[in-house]
Formats: structure tokens, C-alpha cells, sequence
């Protein structure tokens, strides 16, 4: 295995909040282009691996390789740089303003000057600020959101927002995307939308995605972590998680598919 | 709520642009209105116009990054003592005084953003505050620099050219004119890509740096321009006061701006003059009515937190709202009663509604 060829290299990767251990030495490696699902009950430490990954707090000790570059002190807005874009799993959209201005925003951070002292209007008659718009429009019908564009956030549907997230992280051209369970709360239709915006993502995007329902871990993952009390405790491929005697254990019987 | 059902809902004649355009009428008018210009222009009208302008860069710093600061009198007095120090102590012209009054007062806000940008909510406003203290007893110590507590004077106004500075009224309309365009720029500034971030930080600063925003930079800059701000407005302080000494940048000074802030409605740039007028007025004539005039102006900063927690420039809203009400109630009426204030669309809108009133008003 080539390091280069690396996306995520974690090793020994740990955190813990006070006396509770959230996440115990941690070991992942991902292929670039590789599409890993990560499951596993509440508070098994999930969000608590992307937050450290995207550096939202400092890890308590252990490495993180990006790229095969070491970014384990560098901030959160130097990690997006590189090309890693994550969701949230509560949405934290901007409220206060349309659907369209959040994904501008989003534009912004990485790939084009956000602190530009031109006025941010779709009708400006600015050439940097027109191709931002209409790359704006791109990004949400990619996620179906075509018509939603002048929609203030607050007046977007619970799913509608998800998407809006998707929209935004893709905003960012990511290497690297990791979203946070992005079907919470999805209809049917919502879920089958969204594993078709998965499967048609460009293969050299990496993915890693939390996800609950496991017909969207099988249908877009090659691979995918069990997580529990903070401990990674399986790693393979969809079949090989299904039937793990040690993962029916875990969840007293309980159908995979209600797994967390 | 549909997209046209957004857009109608701006495209209504709203109570409080009419409200508003009465204000500015009578702010043109203001000077041949009163019986006594000596004592009114400076007194209550210049005095509005410079507690309304400083009291705009913490409504600009609160609604548009989320930030309550409470250094931007202290800065308007550093702006201000920048000034008075070229007049006095270097016996400058005012033309010289005045850039480097803003250059220092801007600078200054700059190093403050540095020292206070880490710290979130309660604690920024406690290190805000605790730097204009600092500031305060060094301007109450210092003979060299402010001349301690006599502080600095006399500071005249000059006629620069044909600008007959030293006539009240031309200094009123001045002070007015700038105050109207320190107020479009803030607008501007909102509605440009910059000011799209900022209100990003505000609701989510996580989110900003995950889009990859240096989100202390952005912080940073929000806070050196509503320095400029407020020390446009410690310029026209200045000049109004004829000195400046130490009670500008005393507590009961940065207090009076929370207030005017407040009383005018936090999240409203132009409410700000509504707060000024009414503090300037309970100042000048309180003490007819009672000895305790810091009790009355506690008394309507608290019917405002009670009655209308969105400041007098709510007050519109709050009116058209209950009109609507008796007619009686629909959806969206109650959409309409507290409307998004800050898409960048209506927000260049509104500015361009204030220029065309600005040119209206002008031609009076
Ligand atoms: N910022 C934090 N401060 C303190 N405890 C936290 C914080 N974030 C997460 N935790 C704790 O860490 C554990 C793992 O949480 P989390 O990573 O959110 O789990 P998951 O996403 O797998 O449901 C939980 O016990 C949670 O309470
Ligand atoms: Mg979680």
C-alpha cells in the first residue's frame, strides 16, 4: 500500500471529554475514491471521529494523516483547504437567509475570495460574482433544490435543509466528504434521492458517511466500521458486518437495520 | 412560505417606511423647526446624530457578526482625542486633525479585535468593557497625551474652504449627511460577499470554518470597520463638545450607547437615531420634571424591554402587525410580523430606498 495513495491515515486517535472516553485509540485507514458507512449506536463516538477529523476540538492524543500530509494541529478552515467537507449532524445553515446565499457562502471559504467588497447580488453585474451564481444553481439542482433557491432556510422542509447541507459541502469540490447522517429523518423518496446523489458523485471523491439505515450504508459503502463505546470493533465489507455474530450481540438481536 | 409570497410581502408599502421617511423629513427640517437653534442644534440634533452614529458600529457589530461590544464609545473618544490632540497640543489644522482622529480611533478598534476576537459572548463583552477602562483611567492620568482630567480645549471649529464650518447649521447638515452615508455603507457592506460571510459567522461560526473562512480574520475586519464607524462619530463628538476629556470614555459614556442602542432597537441600523433623540431629550429636559434623571432613563429602557423588545424601530412592525390583526388574522400576517430583515436583496433595497430618500430630501 502506497502512502500516497492514502485519503485518511488515523492513527492511535483518541479524545476524551473530562473522565468520559468518547473515543479510544483509534486506527482507520482510507483509499482514496473508497466509500466507507459508519455505523453504530448513540454516543458509540461517532460524531466525536469527525469532529476530531475535521478539527472541531483537539484530539486528546494519537495522529491524523490527510493526504497523506499530517494535519493533526492544523484548524479547521486549513483542513477544508485541503479538500476535506463535512456535514453537520444537526443542521447549522444560516438561518437568517435564502437557500441560494447559503450555498454562496459556501463558495466562498475554499475556492473564491468570501472577503470580496462587491455587492453579493444575482444581479450584479460582476463576472466573479455571476459565475458564482450560476455555479449556485448548479449545486442545488444537483441536490434537486432548483426551485427552492430564494427560499429563506427557515422555510425549508427538514429534508430540503439535509440537502441544502449536501449542496454546501459540495460546494467545497472535496477530496474527502463526511457527512453525518444526511438521511435523519428522510422520507422513502428523500432516501432513495439521496443514495442516487451518492452513487453519482465522481469516483475520486472519497466518502465517509455516518448513516442509520442500512440499505443506504450497503447500496453506496464498500466498506464499513463498527463503532461502540468509542472503540472501533469490526471493519469489512456490508456482508461481512450483517452476519457478525459480535454486531448482533451488540444489538441484542435486534435487526441490523435498526442499527444506529 | 413560497417565493412570491416573500417577494409580495417586500413589495408592500410598509408602515414603517413611511415612518421612516417622516424622520428624515423632519431631521432636514430639524434646525428651522426650533425655537432656540443655540441650544437645540448642538444640544439635541448634533448630539443625536454623533450618539446615533457610534450607537450604529455596535448595532452593525451585533447584527451582522453577533458580537456585543461595549469599546465603541471608547473608541469614538479615542478618535476623538486623536483629533483633539493635533488641534491643541500640536496646534494642527482640523483638516489634518480629522484623518488622523479616524486613522487612530480605526487603529485602535484594530488592536482591541486582536486582544478581545477569541473570546465569546459574556466574555467579549467583559473584555470590551475592561479595555475602556483601562483607556479611561489612562485619559484621566495622563498630563502629556490628554491633559488628565482637564483634558483637551479648546477644540473650535474652522471654515475649510466654503464649508463655513463654524456656522451651527452648516456643521448640523454635515454631521447629518455623513451620519446618512456612515448608515448606507453599512448597508453596502452587508450586502456585498463580505458581509454575506459575517452574517454566516454569526449563525454558525463552526459551520464557516468547515467551509474553510478564517473565522477570527473575518471577526477581526467586522471589527476595524465599526471602528471607523464609530469614530466618524467621535469626530463629530468632538467638534460638537469643543473639548474632550475623560467622561467620554467613562462608563456612564459607553452606557449611554447601550441604551441609545437598545432604545432604538438592537438589530436596526437606523433605529439607533430614534434612541439618540430619545436620550438627548430625557438628558436636556428631565431635570425639569425630577432630580433623578439616570432613573427615569432607566425607567424607558425598561418599558422599551418590555413593551417593544425590538426598539422603537420595531414599533412600525409592531403597529402594522396589530392593524393587520384587527383586521383580522391570516398567515401571513403573522409572517409579517416579524419579517427576515437580512437578505442581502432586501438589504441593498432598503439602501437603495435610503439614497433615493437621501436625493428627496436634499432637494427640500
Ligand atoms: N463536546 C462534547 N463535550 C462532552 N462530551 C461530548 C462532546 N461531544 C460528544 N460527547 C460525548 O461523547 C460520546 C460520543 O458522542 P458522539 O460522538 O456524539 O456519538 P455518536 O455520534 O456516535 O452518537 C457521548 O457520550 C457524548 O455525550
Ligand atoms: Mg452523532
Amino acid at each position: 500500500m502506497r502512502q500516497s495513495s492514502l485519503a485518511l491515515n488515523v492513527t492511535g486517535l483518541s479524545k476524551s471529554f473530562g473522565g468520559l472516553h468518547a473515543m479510544k485509540s483509534m486506527d482507520l485507514q482510507i483509499q482514496d475514491g473508497e466509500r466507507i458507512s459508519m455505523i453504530g449506536t448513540n454516543g458509540a463516538g461517532k460524531s466525536t471521529f469527525f469532529n476530531l477529523l475535521a478539527g472541531v476540538f483537539p484530539a486528546t492524543t494519537g495522529r491524523i494523516e490527510l493526504f497523506g500530509e499530517d494535519v493533526t494541529t492544523l484548524s479547521t478552515a486549513k483542513r477544508a483547504k485541503k479538500g476535506l467537507a463535512r456535514t453537520f449532524q444537526t443542521s447549522s445553515l444560516f438561518e437568517q437567509l435564502t437557500a441560494a446565499e447559503n450555498v454562496f457562502i459556501a463558495l466562498g471559504g475554499v475556492e473564491f475570495n468570501g472577503a470580496s467588497l462587491r455587492l453579493a447580488l444575482p444581479s450584479s453585474k460582476n463576472i466573479l460574482v455571476e459565475n458564482r451564481w450560476s455555479r449556485v444553481e448548479r449545486l442545488l439542482e444537483r441536490v434537486a433544490l432548483g426551485d427552492q433557491g430564494s427560499t429563506m432556510v427557515a422555510n425549508l422542509s427538514h429534508g430540503e435543509q439535509r440537502q441544502l447541507e449536501l449542496a454546501m459541502a459540495l460546494a467545497l469540490q472535496p477530496k474527502l466528504l463526511m457527512l453525518d447522517e444526511p438521511a435523519a429523518g428522510f422520507s422513502p423518496a428523500e432516501r432513495a434521492h439521496l443514495v442516487k446523489i451518492l452513487r453519482e458523485l465522481p469516483q475520486e471523491i472519497t466518502l465517509l458517511l455516518i448513516e442509520h439505515d442500512m440499505d443506504i450504508a450497503l447500496a453506496t459503502a464498500n466498506r464499513v466500521v463498527v463503532m461502540h463505546d468509542g472503540e472501533k470493533i469490526l471493519e469489512g465489507s456490508p456482508q461481512e458486518v450483517r452476519s457478525s455474530a459480535r454486531v448482533r450481540e451488540i444489538y441484542l438481536g435486534g435487526s441490523l437495520d435498526d442499527v444506529a | 412560505m413560497s417565493t412570491d409570497q416573500t417577494t409580495s410581502m417586500r413589495r408592500k408599502p410598509r408602515l414603517g417606511a413611511v415612518l421612516w421617511l417622516a424622520f428624515l423629513i423632519f431631521a432636514f427640517a430639524f434646525p428651522y423647526l426650533v425655537d432656540r437653534p443655540k441650544f437645540w442644534i448642538p444640544n439635541i440634533g448634533i448630539k443625536s446624530i454623533w450618539l446615533g452614529v457610534v450607537a450604529m458600529s455596535l448595532v452593525f457589530l451585533n447584527r451582522y457578526v453577533g458580537l456585543l461590544s461595549l469599546a465603541q464609545m471608547t473608541i469614538a473618544g479615542i478618535s476623538a482625542y486623536g483629533a483633539g490632540f493635533v488641534i491643541v497640543k500640536m496646534d494642527g489644522p482640523i483638516m489634518m486633525a480629522i484623518p488622523i482622529g479616524l486613522l487612530v480611533g480605526t487603529l485602535a478598534g484594530f488592536l482591541i479585535a486582536l486582544v478581545a476576537v477569541r473570546t465569546k459572548a459574556i466574555y467579549f463583552l467583559m473584555i470590551t468593557l475592561a479595555i475602556g477602562q483601562v483607556v479611561y483611567s489612562f485619559a484621566s492620568q495622563s498630563i502629556e497625551v490628554t491633559n488628565a482630567r482637564r483634558g483637551l480645549a479648546p477644540i473650535k471649529r474652522e471654515d475649510v474652504g466654503f464649508m463655513h464650518f463654524t456656522e451651527l447649521h452648516i456643521f448640523y447638515y454635515v454631521a447629518l449627511i455623513v451620519a446618512i452615508g456612515c448608515y448606507v455603507l453599512c448597508r453596502y457592506i452587508a450586502a456585498t460577499s463580505f458581509g454575506l460571510a459575517l452574517q454566516g459567522i454569526k449563525d454558525s461560526p463552526e459551520r464557516m470554518s468547515a467551509l474553510g473562512y478564517n473565522v477570527n480574520r473575518y471577526r477581526i475586519a467586522a471589527m476595524t470597520f465599526s471602528s471607523f464607524i464609530a469614530s466618524v462619530g467621535g469626530i463629530i463628538m468632538v467638534f460638537d463638545r469643543a473639548q474632550v476629556d475623560p467622561d467620554v470614555v467613562a462608563l456612564p459614556a459607553t452606557l449611554d450607547i447601550l441604551i441609545v442602542a437598545v432604545v432604538g432597537g438592537i438589530g436596526s441600523l437606523s433605529g439607533v437615531f430614534f434612541g439618540a433623540l430619545v436620550l438627548t431629550l430625557l438628558d436636556n429636559f428631565s431635570q425639569n420634571l425630577t432630580e433623578r434623571y439616570m432613573t427615569l432613563t432607566g425607567l424607558v429602557f425598561i418599558a422599551v424591554l418590555l413593551f417593544a423588545p425590538a426598539g422603537l424601530a420595531g414599533i412600525g412592525k409592531q403597529l402594522s402587525a396589530l392593524f393587520a390583526r384587527l383586521k383580522g388574522p391570516t398567515i401571513q400576517d403573522a409572517a409579517e410580523a416579524d419579517p427576515p430583515q437580512t437578505s442581502p436583496a432586501a438589504t441593498a433595497e432598503d439602501a437603495q430606498e435610503t439614497q433615493d430618500e437621501l436625493s428627496k430630501g436634499s432637494q427640500r
